[in-house]
């Protein structure tokens, strides 16, 4: 291979790569909404486990337990709720930046338990999509670099 | 010759070890911890405890699976939450013997009431006998677990604040506390209807005043009391708003225990009129200390006092009536 076409090739590539790592996604119209999500707590899950949210919403959370006391925390968030069969838990908060955050189980609930777990997620799922186009631009450069 | 007596030193030595172990095993198990368990694994362990009057028992409590918590019947304490991998302690006064309950407060499952054990409590006082009233069910003869349904009903709320305007009107018996738990407010309605003094009002007018004579029974601490009693020991069945249907109502429904004996049924919906405004105040105390047979219903008569029964009473009235005093319309 030529020296010009090589430095052209790992040129474009690291170019491309940083565009897809780094460029700021489209913003979408920010405007908080407000969210409820009523969860189920049963040994040893929550139900709904995933939370959608988007970076400023008001989030409202009812926790119902199904069977015995379990509770709810959120990674990075100062956040403890305790529910009680027939004793609905709620509380509200903003979700801040963006990104996914673990829901935890707070009260003991049996063996299960440190498993019992779900997830906030805040905003779409940005490293998910540019990973996915580094893999692209990594087989599209391999292929490239076979055929010149 | 030394051969043999190697051999004995070596069984001594084992046997020593042996022992040594089983006592060791033996003195851990009975440190007089009391063990909390889900119900199907075994409940308290023990079950039975025994005090004396006067001297103070003191329990150390650890849970071996999920959060309960411990508290005595019929005793003004706060209840004691037991976690896992926690310990708790309790101490306890009794100055009077007898046989006490206590109980898990925090529902774990359906059968969290089964979590019940006792303290059997001797010493002074013992010799006077303590006198045994039949419940007042029995003592009116009534039959709690008959049909109750109303023959009458409102074609509005009732509410005791309308009630309160018409007061004058209403003959004093109906407001009598022996006249209060033992009518169904149908019956009452109907007595009021067939009251010759009283024909000029309308049905819905007499309602109003059934509502107001039932709230001459149920102040607003009692509702407010059963309220607070009803949100921990009843909303896991019969449901947050009354209406039956608890967490645990479909797990009471789909039961197939129907031939041991272990039967449930779905839990009573309060919000259902014709069921509610049939059954007379002593026949929901009765259900409540007693239970229900063949429903699943737990029996609380050991764990609540009386006025805490009649407390609970009392809120349920409010899934029928108004018992506000602020006139809304």
């Amino acid at each position: 291979m030529k020296h010009w076409k090589k430095i052209l090739f790992w040129g474009l590539a690291i170019s491309l790569g940083l565009v897809i790592s780094l460029a700021p996604m489209p913003v979408k119209a920010t405007s908080s909404n407000q969210k409820l999500f009523k969860i189920q707590a049963s040994r040893f899950a929550f139900s709904p486990a995933v939370l959608a949210v988007n970076p400023g919403d008001q989030v409202t959370i009812e926790l119902v337990s199904q069977d015995v006391v379990h509770g709810l925390s959120i990674d990075g968030y100062d956040l403890h709720l305790v529910a009680d069969p027939g004793q609905t838990a709620s509380m509200t908060f903003t979700a801040g930046q963006a990104g996914s955050y673990t829901l935890r189980c707070s009260e003991t609930c049996g063996a299960m338990h440190p498993f019992m777990v779900g997830k906030l997620q805040v905003g779409g799922n940005d490293l998910l999509w540019r990973a996915a186009g580094l893999a692209l631009l990594a087989v599209i450069a391999g292929v490239w670099w076979k055929r010149v | 010759m030394r051969e043999k007596l190697a051999r004995w030193i070596v069984i001594l030595l084992l046997l020593v070890t042996v022992m040594g172990v089983a006592a060791a095993w033996k003195a851990r198990s009975d440190e007089g911890i009391l063990h909390a368990r889900l119900p199907e694994h075994g409940g308290w362990i023990p079950g039975d405890l025994r005090a004396t009057v006067g001297q103070p028992l003191t329990i150390r409590m650890t849970s071996d699976d999920v959060t309960h918590s411990f508290a005595v019947g019929q005793m003004d304490m706060q209840a004691v939450n037991i976690n896992p991998g926690e310990m708790s302690e309790v101490t306890l006064n009794f100055d009077r013997p007898g046989k006490y309950t206590f109980y898990c407060t925090r529902w774990c499952g359906a059968d969290h009431w089964r979590m019940r054990g006792t303290i059997e409590v001797s010493g002074a006082g013992m010799e006077e006998p303590v006198k045994y009233e039949p419940p007042l069910y029995l003592r009116l003869g009534l039959d709690i677990d008959a049909e109750h349904h109303a023959q009458f009903l409102p074609s509005q709320e009732p509410s005791a604040a309308r009630g309160a305007r018409l007061e004058h009107r209403l003959p004093q018996q109906y407001t009598s506390w022996e006249y209060y738990i033992s009518h169904s407010p149908s019956s009452a309605w109907q007595e009021l209807r067939n009251d010759r003094s009283l024909s000029d009002l309308s049905d819905a007018e007499l309602w109003d005043l059934a509502a107001y004579a039932w709230a001459q029974h149920s102040p607003p601490e009692a509702v407010q009391t059963g309220a607070g009693l009803y949100k921990e020991n009843c909303a896991a069945c019969h449901g947050e708003t009354g209406d039956g249907e608890g967490v645990f109502a479909n797990e009471l429904a789909g039961d197939t225990h129907a031939l041991d004996g272990h039967a449930t049924t779905t839990p009573t919906d309060f919000s259902d009129e014709e069921h509610m405004l049939g059954a007379a105040p002593a026949v929901l105390h009765g259900k409540i200390i007693r239970g229900g047979m063949g429903t699943g219903m737990p029996y609380w008569g050991p764990i609540f006092t009386d006025e805490q029964v009649w407390a609970l009473v009392s809120y349920l009235w409010t899934y029928q009536f108004n018992f506000s005093m602020e006139v809304t319309q």
